[in-house]
């Protein structure tokens, strides 16, 4: 969604836009994964032909967004909703008619709240927009929300708000179409190339460099974006705070930060508490920890404190279990380079007036209800301070009875969750009775995924292609301005009906207060009416609207949103958790076991799939050798392999403290000798494409659901998706 | 001569496979009700070459469609006169209604860039768009690359732009109609 807020990459974009709309491509958002770009589908006898990117937007489309079309027109596509024969994980359904299935799902809510239990009731769902009806349910009906994957960058968001009062965008780089010449790029765990932004970012970051920007990949793997980069290093895994803060060092204790902005816009006395800190975390102490060599560290640090700008984007640097300390060394170091809200640097969100819905709903007591402070483990989580409920505490919630009603949508988390057999208990366990804990899944899907099989009732969804949204997020990719529609442009199959439609649905029937309206439609048209739109208009306009401004250090016309309106370096808040400060030690799942676990697994990703779910590892495209990725075997440095006696392509066995599989070996320099990798969101069972070829699921492997909770990071509310690994001949 | 051509930027290229997949559905080459993975026509493909090893290590990704040869080895391989070198554009063309299905272009080319319709009979290839080239359309692998790395134009015009960019052309892997280059180093 970048795109809808950015100036064409063309001077004639508009034109040809409107000259491709004359010819029947119709512009519409890609749902491929959850970047939502902004693409035009060309339409011919009903029938969806071709996908391009929309040129008012950038103009691109990744493989992902191109093979769309084998999305729609699936054979494996649900057309009708069904209902569970069997026991939960045989997959045995009947088809149901959808009062028959409403009436249900509505009962069970409806009990549920009788009970005083509404707070037991999660929605886990990708919340790509805030005018999303899902969330106004749950926040009406008192149900909470998680994330339809395990929230992959909540410790950025929490480090961002804590340090800058703002949130970030969301899963989001800076906006490397600004980055000058002589700017550096920094993509630490990051795969931009990898689509899951917008496909314009690749485009954005080379020919940021054909103008003199600098790339550098930190990453234990070779990625794509390494092979592409100025400087490639290949960290420890979780080695990013040391070495942030091993660079932060030397430019503060250098005398090479920026002054002025830290004079004006860091709060009072946190610099000096930051000197304070850092006066042990010299380059060479924190080589020790990251395994980057002292020189290197000292060299990225001149580098970019003489750069007129320094962009950093990380994904799974704040996916560990130490993420919100690195979250912290990440923001310590933007705000002594002074790269925030600056060309290049760090953008920050800004508000689009869309009008409010009333009345609106005050949403539940994720403090005082969530299922994650109502369980045994109640007294670790007294600093978790993300907005959203943690979804690798899913499989505990159901057994300490907080989790009651489960509604899935556009997720996978049968194997989305780390400690994914333990999901899978959780979900099939039952009372002295033979009831099941969690009393009642309902998973809304495009085609049938390894989570329905689990479902009580499987609800056809609508693609992205048959239905009507309005995207707008303020913390996402589309720098806070803009707004987006997508539109039906086929005919939906069968009797699919999309979420939204049926979560207003039951709000009517639930909470009618706040469900007045017609229809999604007439939802979206009273918010658009903060912008003088309405849908009808925003889709005569293209279905993009934004004011054309990203706008730079916007923290200049009243502060940041701190208490302090200042830049925040130290958290007193954090004190008792020794987190004022960030932790330079490495991710604690990878300091125990490594003696008997002596690899470190990479969950890598490639810009052919989107986690785990089916709309790509279902995707024939996709899944095809030379347009996609069909197998995913265990990437071995070839020196590991030697010693180990592992050729390319044995099978070999491993092993985790939690599970076991067997993978085939493919052996490459492009790894450290010390890790290994997987592509994450491989291994479903479910899928005539999915499941064929050799797919392992790194999820077996990685031990959680809450079961080792010592090892998370319950404070950023992230989790961490790697482990250590032992590999058996 | 005349040579409609792709130059295709190995600094670029990131083998996202984007312009196969957009390639495939203009090109009506997939069933999507029916495709099976692993099963599936392409007129482009991904290639890559590393240098080196961990931790000093280079890897270059390039696509390789069609070259549309100056000397096209299908042509002479065709028995059936079914393969020809456009005149206008340079574009290696196989006339569907020409082909008899015997298949001697596939063992020729040395690209291993024609594909064979069983059901059919019939070799199909990329012919560069043929029917957007003419109208002023890039071909679609040119205009759906994620990055940029594929230009398309008259043969001489690319070469003489890429010179004065100082790219580093590589002569030696294409037949030089389609070519590729890069930043030098």
């Amino acid at each position: 969604m970048v795109a809808a807020t950015q100036e064409p990459r063309e001077d004639n974009a508009p034109r040809k836009e409107a000259a491709m709309r004359e010819n029947g491509w119709i512009p519409t958002m890609c749902y491929q994964c959850k970047a939502e770009c902004a693409i035009l589908v060309r339409v011919q006898d009903g029938v969806i032909k071709e996908i391009r990117g929309n040129p008012r937007a950038g103009g691109k489309a990744c493989v992902k967004g191109m093979s769309g079309v084998s999305l729609q027109y699936h054979p494996e596509r649900l057309s009708r909703p069904l209902k569970r024969v069997g026991k939960r994980g045989e997959g045995r359904f009947a088809p149901c008619p959808w009062d028959e299935a409403l009436d249900a799902i509505a009962g069970k809510l409806a009990e549920l709240r009788d009970r005083g239990e509404a707070h037991t009731l999660t929605a886990s769902f990708f919340p790509h927009s805030i005018t999303d009806p899902k969330w106004r349910f749950l926040n009406a009906y008192g149900g909470f929300i998680n994330t339809a994957l395990p929230h992959c960058d909540s410790a950025k968001i929490v480090a961002f708000i804590k340090a800058m009062g703002g949130v970030p965008n969301h899963h989001i780089p800076p906006n490397f179409a600004t980055t000058p010449k002589g700017g550096v790029i920094i993509l630490a765990g990051r795969h931009a190339m990898g689509c899951l932004d917008d496909a314009t970012v690749p485009k954005d970051i080379l020919d940021a460099r054909e103008r003199g920007a600098m790339l550098v990949v930190i990453d234990p793997i070779f990625t794509a974006d390494a092979a592409k980069a100025d400087w490639w290093i290949p960290i420890r895994p979780s080695g990013d705070t040391a070495l942030f803060t091993g660079m932060t060092h030397h430019i503060v204790l250098n005398d090479l930060y920026d002054k002025k902005f830290v004079e004006n816009w860091v709060r009072e006395g946190d610099f000096d508490k930051l000197k304070d800190y850092l006066a042990d975390k010299t380059p060479e102490a924190m080589s020790a920890i990251c395994d980057v060599p002292a020189r290197d560290i000292v060299k990225l640090a001149e580098l970019c404190a003489a750069a007129p700008s320094v962009g950093v984007d990380s994904f799974k640097g704040i996916m560990l279990g130490q993420a919100l300390d690195f979250g912290h060394a990440w923001t310590n170091f933007l705000a002594v380079t002074g790269n925030i809200d600056n060309p290049g640097g760090q953008p920050l969100p800004d508000l689009t007036p869309l009008s409010p819905v009333a009345p609106v709903p005050s949403g539940p007591a994720l403090a005082e209800k969530g299922w994650h402070v109502t369980g045994p483990d109640k007294g670790k989580f007294h600093k978790y301070s993300f907005i959203m409920e943690p979804t690798w505490y899913q499989a505990q919630a159901i057994k300490n009875g907080g989790l009651k009603m489960l509604i899935t949508a556009e997720c996978n988390p049968a194997i989305t969750e780390m400690g994914q057999e333990e999901w899978r208990k959780a979900v099939t366990m039952t009372d002295a009775k033979g009831d099941y804990l969690l009393e009642m899944l309902v998973s809304y899907e495009i085609m049938p995924s390894e989570t329905s099989k689990y479902a009580d009732y499987v609800l056809p969804d609508k693609t992205y292609f048959e239905r009507w949204e309005l995207l707008y997020m303020p913390w996402w990719y589309n720098f806070g301005h803009g707004v987006a529609l997508r539109r039906p442009v086929v005919e939906p199959l069968g009797e699919c009906r999309h979420s939204n439609e049926v979560f207003i649905e039951l709000g009517k029937r639930l909470c009618p207060e706040y469900f007045g309206f017609r229809d999604d439609l007439e939802y979206y048209d009273i918010q658009l009416a903060g912008l003088g739109l309405s849908v009808e208009k925003l889709k005569e306009m293209g279905g993009l609207w934004s004011p054309g401004t990203m706008g730079f250090r916007k923290y200049e016309r009243g502060g940041f949103g701190t208490p302090s309106t200042k830049v925040h370096l130290y958290w007193e808040d954090l004190e008792e958790v020794d987190q004022a400060l960030p932790r330079v030690g490495l991710a604690p799942e990878y300091a125990e076991d490594t003696g008997t676990f002596p690899f470190i697994l990479i969950s890598y990703r490639t810009t052919f799939h989107q986690g785990s779910g089916q709309w790509t590892h279902n995707n024939p495209q996709l899944r095809d050798p030379k347009s996609g990725l069909r197998e995913n075997p265990v990437l071995i440095n070839t020196a590991t392999a030697r010693k180990l006696g592992v050729k390319d392509g044995d099978i070999v066995t491993l092993r985790s403290r939690t599970g076991s599989l067997k993978v085939r070996a493919k052996c490459t320099e492009r790894i450290r000798p010390d890790c290994l990798g997987l592509h994450h969101g491989f291994g479903s069972s479910v899928g005539g494409v999915a499941s064929r070829g050799e797919g392992v699921s790194d999820n077996i492997l990685i031990p959680d659901s809450g079961m080792t909770l010592d090892w998370q990071d319950v404070v950023g509310g992230e989790s961490h998706v790697s482990t250590r690994v032992a590999v058996e001949v | 001569m005349k040579q409609l051509s792709l130059a295709i930027d190995l600094s670029r290229c990131i083998g996202c496979k984007t312009c196969v997949v957009a390639c495939r559905n203009a090109h009506g080459l997939i069933d999507h009700a029916a495709a099976v993975s692993g099963d599936l026509p392409y007129y482009l493909r991904v290639e890559s070459e590393r240098k080196g090893v961990y931790p000093n290590l280079s890897v270059r990704t390039w696509v390789v469609p069609c070259q549309h040869c100056k000397n096209a080895a299908c042509v002479k391989a065709c028995k059936a006169g079914a393969i020809v070198k456009d005149e206008q554009t340079g574009i290696v063309r196989i006339l569907a209604e020409k082909c008899v299905g015997k298949g001697d272009c596939l063992k020729a080319c040395p690209y291993g860039v024609i594909q064979f319709d069983a059901a059919r009979r019939k070799a199909h290839k990329c012919d560069l768009c043929w029917d957007r080239v003419h109208v002023g359309e890039k071909p679609v692998c040119a205009e759906v690359c994620l990055t940029g790395a594929i230009r398309f134009g008259e043969k001489e015009v690319l070469k003489m732009r890429l010179e004065a960019e100082g790219k580093e052309i590589l002569k030696k892997m294409s037949a030089q109609s389609v070519f590729y280059f890069r930043n030098p180093d």
